[in-house]
């Protein structure tokens, strides 16, 4: 047990909040939100070059064969930084879905592009429904000769405006799980993109397909096998997405501290005051119990073990505890931040924007609540007593 | 980054819980149960107990060697603490871990070698002697005084300390005491031992809501030797806030959180008379799983102060926080349970249809201390703002 960073760890967070904090000033940061692409191509080259677009990739596909946790560093440090990057719909949905599941031709065709920074790809999950059940997948893929063809409409797709392909999961028979992944070219004929008008920075779509033609090769996986594909992508996605909110409160924090500290009124920094104090210490102290949650579910999921309770644990503190904390700092600084060339606004819509995605609160307790009742042991973790509780 | 134990500490930890398994049978508990304690257990039982927990080596594991101890990292005290308080065993409290701790570090070499080898052994309990009836968060303001007769170079300590944990059981008292009232408020104070079978302590009772007693000990006229004091004259201020933080260390464990939420899990998932599971109630599904995220946060801040502890990091204003963060939890547990009891909630332990032999109304009470002792959670959160984030005082 040592739940510190080690030498390496500490150097790849320090390096990725240096990066975060040069990357882009914050008037880039607005420009880019009206930006279809969503991110700055340069900023994501450079990214790459850091080894950081394949930092999860396994060495012969171009990647640095470091893990999840250390993802969840970078990821934490961009969130900290503000920094909008195609990272989660590139390498944490279409990148481990292609390594984990993709054919070897898919995987060394798509991740030393992706680890170079030279594709973008993304998946397509959600529907108007919003649910993240295998039940709300209506998209269907008809076989047709060979191959199949794809009609549906998929919402909350990231960056699907630069994506080369797009990974979408529907329907390929009558059982309730027949689903299937097929990777399909953005520009395919019959396939439409829609940007979605969102707070939080993500560039998030609207992606329809019409009777798409999709070639027997475009699977990726095994047909019929996508939905535990799904739900282990929708597991990284808690994960890291919790880690980025960890980096949200942090920025949040670091600007509220600053701000007690130097602001005066009556005569002293309101930061003296002990409601203020008391403020602070309540997000810090959130801040510290959402970092090491999610910490421990990067560090398992990277280490290839069952995570299901330790990432949801982790998004549904950090789903409802940093939105929180971004409305206690706004309530520290007053009017001064209600502007938009005040920074804090960029972590006050992008809390929510993260707290909805892969699994809002309520999904991840739900989630929970399912273990608990199905598989107490798994609910209560490894640490667990396995004796009946003492009673007097 | 390792949250897995490794298998020496996993060995550990199998090895303390089937000690405490062994030791605390519910014939045990039958016996020497005490709701009249602080420490929910006999004074008797409470001080046989510690000299087995010291026999069997679980006391001073971290210390070093050349005292006794075991040079075991702080990995293995945590896990200690931790099922020590699952089980709620006796014993766990200031005369094995913050006092000893303290002395450790603050002590002359000759309080070292004539009292470590006792703690270790368990046959000593302690008093700690901060809190007056005047001086309670603003410890600085505290009046009980030592004089030194320059005849002998002892000192004669005289005043009154209150809200004074288990004095009636403690062989010692570790007292702040103002040796010079001319000095400005956190100089001119010194620590003492004190010997409570001297001439001139006194104790008395005072009863709680929580159904226990505590205690105040008036000192007059107590001669103690100047070999008994830690650290430097007037300088005990310092002596005082290190011992504070190895107290909130050692308080800030897991365990009982950990307790709460099985029991919690166990009563709500048992079927009831009518057949249904309190567990089949979506709100209490709901309930319990957001209790059980707290609950690991709260784990996770335990083992991370041991890491830090571990790797020679001091946290400080951290170990504020894991306390603040552990007693939240547990008083937020305390309320979940007996709202979940619902009519049953009020019942008090004896009474024939009391859930959970009536404990949860017991803790409901009695825990109410945690939002106040050892540095109340207000003052907990001024403290982790100023020395934590920087904030001004």
């Amino acid at each position: 047990m040592d739940i510190t960073l080690d030498e390496d760890q500490a150097m790849i967070l320090r390096s990725a909040q240096e990066f975060a904090r040069e990357a882009l000033t914050p008037a880039r940061i607005r420009a880019l939100e009206a930006d279809d692409n969503g991110f700055d191509a340069r900023t994501w080259r450079r990214m790459a070059d850091l080894g950081w677009a394949g930092v999860v990739f396994p060495e012969r596909y171009g990647g640095t064969g470091l893990g999840m946790f250390e993802l969840g560093l970078i990821v934490e440090a961009l969130g900290q930084g503000a920094v909008p990057s195609p990272l989660f719909s590139t390498v944490v949905e279409a990148g481990l879905l292609l390594l984990e599941a993709g054919s070897e031709a898919q995987r060394a065709h798509w991740l030393p592009r992706i680890a170079a920074g030279g594709a973008i790809l993304t998946t397509a999950l959600l529907e108007p429904g919003g649910a993240l059940g295998s039940a709300q997948v209506r998209a269907c893929a008809q076989r047709a000769g060979a191959g199949f063809r794809l009609s549906g409409t998929k919402l909350f797709v990231r960056d699907a405006g630069a994506a080369a392909a797009i990974i979408c999961l529907a329907r390929s028979g009558a059982a309730a799980d027949d689903l299937t992944w097929f990777m399909i070219p953005a520009d395919a004929p019959g396939l439409a993109r829609r940007r979605l008008q969102a707070a939080g920075g993500e560039s998030l779509w609207e992606v329809t397909f019409a009777d798409v033609a999709v070639p027997a090769d475009a699977v990726v996986g095994a047909v019929g096998a996508g939905w535990p594909l799904a739900e282990r992508l929708l597991l990284r996605g808690a994960a890291l997405k919790a880690a980025e909110l960890v980096g949200i409160g942090q920025a949040s924090l670091d600007l509220t501290l600053e701000y007690a500290r130097t602001r005066v009124q009556f005569g002293v920094p309101i930061g003296s005051f002990q409601g203020v104090q008391h403020h602070c210490t309540e997000m810090y102290r959130d801040l510290t119990v959402c970092r090491l949650l999610a910490w421990q579910a990067c560090a398992r999921l990277g280490a290839g073990r069952d995570g299901l309770r330790e990432a949801a644990m982790a998004k549904a503190k950090a789903s409802e505890a940093i939105p929180a904390l971004t409305r206690t700092a706004h309530q520290i600084h007053g009017a001064v931040a209600y502007y938009r060339d005040y920074p804090l606004e960029l972590y006050y819509h992008r809390a929510i924007a993260a707290a909805a995605a892969y699994g809002d609160a309520g999904h991840q307790r739900r989630a929970l609540a399912g273990l608990m009742r199905g598989d107490l042991a798994r609910f209560q973790g490894e640490h667990r007593h396995d004796l009946p509780v003492h009673q007097g | 980054m390792d949250f897995d134990l490794t298998p020496d500490e996993a060995a550990f930890r199998a090895e303390v819980r089937a000690f405490l398994t062994r030791e605390l049978t519910p014939e045990v508990w039958r016996e020497h149960r005490d709701l009249g304690e602080q420490g929910m257990w006999t004074p008797a039982f409470t001080k046989a107990f510690r000299r087995k927990l010291g026999a069997a080596g679980y006391i001073g594991m971290g210390w070093p060697r050349e005292y006794g101890g075991g040079g075991r990292s702080r990995v293995y005290q945590a896990i200690f603490w931790d099922e020590m308080e699952y089980f709620r065993a006796p014993g766990l409290d200031r005369s094995i871990t913050y006092v000893p701790n303290a002395l450790l570090a603050l002590g002359t070499e000759q309080q070292k070698q004539s009292l470590l080898p006792r703690v270790m052994r368990g046959e000593l309990s302690w008093f700690v002697g901060y809190s007056e009836p005047e001086a309670g968060s603003d410890l600085a303001g505290l009046k009980a005084a030592a004089v030194e007769d320059p005849a002998t170079g002892d000192f004669i300590i005289t005043g009154q300390k209150s809200f004074s944990s288990d004095a009636h059981m403690a062989d010692y008292g570790w007292v702040a005491v103002r040796t010079d009232p001319a000095m400005s408020r956190h100089r001119g104070i010194s620590l003492f031992i004190v010997d409570m079978t001297l001439p001139g302590v006194q104790i008395t009772k005072y009863p709680t809501l929580a159904g226990w007693t505590h205690h105040a000990v008036y000192f007059d006229q107590v001669r103690v030797p100047r070999s008994m004091m830690v650290g430097e004259l007037n300088e005990g201020w310092r002596v005082v806030m290190g011992a504070i933080d190895f107290e909130r260390a050692a308080l800030a464990s897991y365990g009982l959180v950990g307790f709460q939420l099985d029991r919690l899990l166990a009563w709500c998932g048992a079927e009831r008379a009518d057949g249904t599971r309190k567990l089949d109630d979506p709100l209490v599904q709901d309930e319990l799983v957001r209790l059980a995220i707290e609950g690991e946060g709260t784990r996770l801040m335990t083992y991370w102060l041991a890491s830090l502890h571990a790797r020679g990091l001091m946290p400080q204003h951290e170990t504020s926080l894991a306390l603040l963060v552990k007693r939240e939890t547990a008083r937020r547990f305390d309320v979940a349970g007996l709202e979940m009891l619902g009519p049953f909630g009020p019942l008090r332990a004896g009474s024939p249809w009391a859930e959970l032999e009536g404990d949860v109304e017991v803790e409901y009470r009695d825990r109410l201390y945690f939002q106040f002792a050892a540095g109340g959670f207000d003052i907990t959160r001024n403290v982790v703002a100023q020395r934590g984030l920087g904030l001004p005082r």
